[in-house]
């Protein structure tokens, strides 16, 4: 035990940078818990990305900005702030699980999660694990998963914060949080709010961005109780967004979109010698309601409720072996104006190994299987491995099948819902090597992903359109993930970077897939002198297909952001000012064709600690 | 500039008419001064992506030699905008309806120079057909309200919507014929079964006339108007028969009517001579108008959005998979066999001929 928590914090030690940290079980020390304990322990062979608290705090209005601006993750936003859907080297929003404290939360109508339907600000931590999950974390962790955490810490502590922004365009935000914890308790409450006109002016044109206003509400609580042995952690989490749907250049809209999610996670761990248990229960909710036309009472609804209970125990063979086996059951009823009520029930059993085999070598197992299923799931696995060869270098990899189930909208859609479908499957493998250098990282990652049977909506002899279990896929590329960090004097600079090249094919036509770049790059200079920072991000994002012939394509583009803040030290009042002007050059984009992105704007925001 | 060209047309085929009169006498033929780059040929609308986009159109030479995509854009640097849905011929100018962007684009058909757009008492606008001085529009207004769907009537000569007519929902198709307009009421996103006749003089509703269920598409022939009805889809859980219903067009009154099987939802009525073409199943079915049963074998196979006869000729179009380019297919009526196959834009859904 001893020697694992050595090779973890000298892990820790080696990666851990002001701004991304290679996440090697960074939460192993013991006042902190996470719920989401696969993430640190299972997971050697992965890529893992931290998105630092002061990478959102330049983007918190928007976890599409914070990701987009910091990952090599490709979003394909309807429009600022609207419908924004990932692509994870080269994916579908549906194959990229969103995972909540160690719970998918990807919508079971859509499949997917709209990262402007969640607050960045509402979580301890935000982790990018690259590569296919679903042993661990079910259906859709194909390409890859995001992992937003509370993580709860039973050390004395107290603190308020509360931030305003003021921005451009009539933009509010407004952020509270407070954390009052001592040795065996904890509680955290945060609150923030959003709100927008989001009516910039399209460059060039005589128009603005009509009908594109959106607000968003969400509040969480998260609690925890130490007891000798054992720990009851709750986390709650309530999400409301009011969005109009911008239109395009081409055609106005009166639509209405609001969102509603809760989610409840109850989970409490018991310790016993070489055995932990952990036994969780959950409830999630959400629902949508859609207007075709605000000012009229019409609209379309649709929402479900998830139940789900889970017993994970997991035992320490010796110091080098552990094994986490998992037995999970779902419950999931979904109803709605264009599916009816249906509902799905699945039972997953899951073994997890790890077994560090010397101070140099170590590897993981992980196999799934699902029962009680409308549909045969395939049975899952996933092998991974790492190997410290020098102190500067390190080998990582990773083979595994992944799986998507259909959603209720694929299975149950009037018209065209398909019940014959079933799950789309894949395969894939990864080879990660990591450098490192007194204060420079460097991580180049290679994968290779193929999917076959993914459902697509098609037409059919009558014209309608129906979903079919068609397609194939082959997606494969390199990532290149840089952080330069150096201290002198009074003077801290650092320096990070992705940039990701991404083939994603479509066998049958032998094209590359619609909205998917081959070049995506990221960068970010900050330097600070005592209590100034200033900051620079760039993204470029690189030409992508808008139609299937690869026919029609959408320009490359490159967006600027420049920031400022400054801290006032005051023992009794600390504050922070800072102000971030978007997109410096003014350039005209389209993230999606037909809707362009905002023009030069500015922010500022103001942190108060007490 | 539009205007002088014009002009300047009318005086270059003034000149001709005069010249090819004392040509005859010294048997030199000369071939007319074309009027624009997109005089005699076909033009194909396409609807384009919906939302993120706009349609375009497509020119192909009478002699299939020549084609050429987006002519709209090429010549006025601009798009069309959303959803291309159909368009319709007055005179020397192309009505061009966009649903999507709720206008028309008025452009001289030859040259497809633009004129005019129309927004103003548009909504939702779906085909267009001119009678005398008069543009008569079908409008779905508000997709989910069914109670405001209206044909809009447009002043040609100063291309402004001068009136509405009130119609019932889901007005679609629109013919003319012996001084009366018939709508089809396909439905919409939902379904309707009758026809509401104009009487295009006195721009007042006549009646409507109760056809069979999804009203699709219409063709006059000799006399007689002839409606082909989808029948409503299995999904709307009170499926019907397809039914292909013939109207005397001088008593408006249903002369006969041939019922489809229950599960058979045939569309894209077209004409060819005396044969009524349709699409159904995966393949297109042709029937004398004199015949006194529905035929049993398709005269050719294949998926189409579109189905269209000219002149010995069916045009149809295959959209794919409705995120690229489709395709135009051309095939000899006599033979029944594939004379040409060319691609043409996003969704084609329009195949029109400009002579």
């Amino acid at each position: 035990m001893k020697y694992i928590i050595l090779i973890i914090s000298s892990a820790l030690l080696l990666c851990a940078t002001p701004l991304y940290a290679q996440l090697d079980s960074i939460q192993k020390l013991e006042e902190v818990i996470l719920n989401d304990v696969k993430l640190n322990e299972y997971a050697q062979g992965y890529k893992l990305i931290k998105i630092s608290d002061s990478l959102i705090e330049r983007d918190s209005k928007s976890l599409t900005d914070a990701l987009r601006f910091n990952s090599t993750i490709y979003f394909k936003e309807n429009g600022y702030g609207m419908v924004s859907s990932p692509s994870f080297r080269g994916t579908n929003a549906q194959q990229t699980a969103v995972i909540w404290n160690g719970i998918s939360i990807n919508s079971n109508l859509t499949g997917q999660t709209d990262f402007n339907t969640i607050s960045p600000n509402s979580f301890t931590d935000i982790t990018i694990r690259n590569g296919g999950g679903s042993t661990q974390y079910g259906s859709g962790a194909v390409g890859g998963s995001i992992h937003l955490n509370n993580a709860i810490s039973f050390k004395k502590k107290e603190s308020n914060d509360l931030r305003l922004l003021y921005g451009s365009f009539s933009t509010f935000e407004g952020v509270f949080k407070t954390i009052q914890s001592k040795e065996n308790l904890y509680f955290d409450l945060g609150v923030d709010f959003v709100s927008s006109e989001n009516d910039y002016k399209y460059l060039d044109r005589d128009k603005k961005n009509e009908n594109g206003e959106f607000s968003r509400f969400n509040a969480a609580i998260n609690s925890g109780y130490k007891l000798k042995k054992s720990s009851i952690i709750w986390n709650s989490n309530y999400f409301y967004s009011d969005r109009n749907f911008s239109g395009s250049i081409t055609s106005p809209s009166h639509d209405n979109y609001k969102d509603v999610t809760t989610r409840n996670l109850i989970s409490w761990k018991t310790n016993r010698a070489k055995l932990t248990s952990i036994v969780k229960g959950a409830h999630l909710f959400e629902r949508y309601q859609y207007s075709p036309d605000k000012n009229k009472p019409l609209f379309f609804e649709g929402k479900s409720n998830t139940i789900l209970g889970d017993y994970q125990l997991d035992y320490q063979l010796n110091n080098k072996v552990k094994i986490s086996s998992i037995i999970n059951y779902t419950y999931i009823e979904a109803t709605g104006d264009n599916i009816g009520t249906n509902d799905r029930n699945t039972l997953a059993a899951v073994l997890l190994l790890k077994h560090q085999v010397n101070n140099k070598w170590s590897y993981g197992i992980n196999l799934r299987q699902e029962f009680l299923n409308d549909f045969d799931n395939p049975f899952l696995f996933a092998v991974d491995g790492k190997y410290e060869a020098k102190s500067w270098y390190t080998l990582k990899g990773n083979f595994s099948k992944n799986y998507r189930v259909p959603t209720f909208n694929d299975l149950y859609w009037v018209a065209g819902g398909n019940e014959d479908l079933y799950p789309e499957t894949s395969y894939q493998a990864e080879i990660g090597n990591n450098f490192q250098w007194k204060n420079f990282q460097v991580l180049v990652n290679g994968f290779y992903i193929l999917s076959k049977d993914l459902i697509k909506w098609q037409p059919g002899v009558d014209g309608q359109f129906l979903p079919v279990n068609i397609s194939e896929t082959e997606n494969y590329g390199l990532e290149f993930t840089g952080i330069y960090s150096k201290n002198f004097n009074k003077h801290q600079l650092d320096i990070s970077g992705n940039y990701a090249y991404t083939s994603a094919i479509d066998k049958e036509k032998d094209k590359q897939l619609i909205y998917v770049p081959y070049h995506k790059i990221t960068g970010l200079v900050n330097y600070s002198i005592k209590q100034f920072s200033a900051y620079y991000q760039i993204l470029f994002n690189g030409e992508v297909f808008t139609t299937t012939d690869n026919n029609n394509t959408l320009e490359s583009y490159s967006v600027s952001n420049l920031g400022l803040n400054y801290k006032i030290k005051n023992k009794l009042f600390p504050l922070k000012v800072g102000v971030k002007a978007n997109n410096i050059f003014d350039i005209y984009y389209e993230n999606v064709a037909y809707r362009p992105m905002p023009n030069r704007n500015y922010q500022i925001f103001l942190n108060f600690k007490f | 500039m539009t205007l002088l060209k014009n002009f300047t047309y009318l005086f270059i085929a003034t000149l001709l008419l005069a010249s090819c009169s004392s040509d005859d006498d010294n048997t030199v033929i000369v071939d007319p001064e074309p009027l624009g780059d997109y005089e005699n040929g076909i033009l194909v609308t396409n609807e384009g992506p919906f939302q993120n986009g706009t349609g375009t159109i497509s020119f192909i030479s009478e002699d299939f030699s020549n084609t050429e995509q987006t002519i709209y854009n090429n010549v006025n640097d601009s798009d069309l905008g959303s959803i291309v849905q159909s368009l319709g011929f007055y005179g020397d100018d192309a009505y061009v309806v966009v649903n999507n962007s709720h206008k028309i684009e008025v452009v001289n058909r030859y040259t497809f120079e633009a004129i005019a757009t129309i927004t103003e008492g548009l909504n939702n606008p779906r085909y267009f057909v001119a009678v005398g001085s008069n543009g008569y529009v079908t409008n779905w207004g508000d997709p989910f309200d069914e109670s405001d769907d209206f044909v809009a009537i447009i002043d040609l000569t100063s291309n402004t919507v001068t009136s509405t007519i009130s119609v019932a929902f889901g007005p679609e198709k629109i013919i003319e014929s012996r001084g009366n307009i018939y709508v089809a009421h396909q439905g919409g996103y939902s379904q309707n079964n009758i026809l509401t006749i104009i009487n295009a003089t006195s721009n007042t509703f006549v009646t409507t006339i109760e056809v069979g269920d999804v009203p699709n598409s219409m063709v006059v022939s000799e006399g007689d108007l002839w409606v082909l009805c989808g029948g409503n889809p299995n999904f709307t859980g009170i499926e019907s028969n397809g039914r292909l219903v013939k109207i005397d067009i001088d008593t408006n009154g249903i002369t006969q009517s041939f019922d489809f099987d229950l599960t058979q939802h045939p569309s894209n009525l077209t004409l060819d001579g005396t044969n009524l073409i349709y699409a159904l199943d995966g393949g297109v079915y042709s029937n004398d108008t004199s015949s006194t049963s529905l035929p049993t074998d398709s005269v050719i196979d294949g998926l189409f959005y579109s189905v269209t006869a000219n002149n010995g000729m069916l045009y149809t179009t295959d959209a794919g998979d409705f995120a690229s380019n489709g395709t135009l297919k051309i095939y000899d009526l006599v033979t029944n066999a594939e004379v040409q196959s060319m691609e043409v834009g996003i969704i084609p859904g329009g195949v029109y001929f400009n002579n």
